[in-house]
């Protein structure tokens, strides 16, 4: 955590010379709260995808990488059985 | 010996009956091979999230079950054959551990 710190820091000095505002650090949720990620749950992955069905990016959610992964795993796999939309344009 | 889970849509133009045929031969196509079906789950009818063959609903069923994968040939071949399965998915199932889940990914950094 130390290193990861002193990186943060100096990530930050660099933005202040071009005077940019670095976001905060998210969490990630599913570490914070040990979540467990399920292809089946239609309700709960369909907070991960946006209104035309694509899949959020993690520097929008916060999702660290390595549930990232799992998460578009679920997706596609949800989606494979018809629990998610490839594209929500279908019936409009 | 691993455990699967599958889940497969039927047609919903099929009455609760057929459905719940279905499930029981589905199971002992799983149970003739030294197979174990831990649990059957219907999910009843559903709106599918996109239309399939022109059809907005199905009859979600969902199996979990342990076993070879010669079963999941079988169960493959018989699903594509069944035309009143819209859809079907054999997945292998993910066990939580709860001591190792949560850690890896910090460990990872």
């Amino acid at each position: 955590m130390a290193i990861k710190n002193d990186r943060n820091e100096k990530r930050n000095d660099k933005r202040k010379k071009k005077e940019k505002r670095m976001l905060p650090m998210k969490p990630c949720r599913f570490c914070m709260d040990d979540l467990p990620i399920d292809y089946k749950d239609q309700a709960f992955l369909s907070r991960f995808v946006t209104e035309r069905g694509k899949i959020t990016p993690r520097r929008i959610t916060g999702t660290c990488a390595w549930h990232q992964r799992q998460l578009s795993k679920a997706i596609k796999r949800a989606r494979a059985i018809a629990l998610l939309p490839f594209a929500r344009e279908y019936y409009r | 010996m691993r455990a699967y889970e599958c889940i497969y849509i039927l047609n919903p133009s099929l009455d609760e009956q057929a459905v719940k045929d279905k499930a029981v031969k589905y199971s002992e196509i799983i149970t003739s091979r030294q197979g174990q079906v831990t649990s059957v789950d219907q999910w009843g009818k559903r709106r599918l999230a996109y239309p399939i063959e022109k059809i907005f609903e199905g009859f979600y069923t969902f199996i979990r079950f342990s076993g070879d994968n010669e079963i999941l040939k079988e169960l493959d071949r018989v699903f594509r054959f069944d035309e009143t399965v819209l859809r079907h998915s054999l997945v292998v199932e993910e066990r939580p551990k709860p001591a190792e889940a949560p850690k890896s990914p910090a460990e990872g950094k």
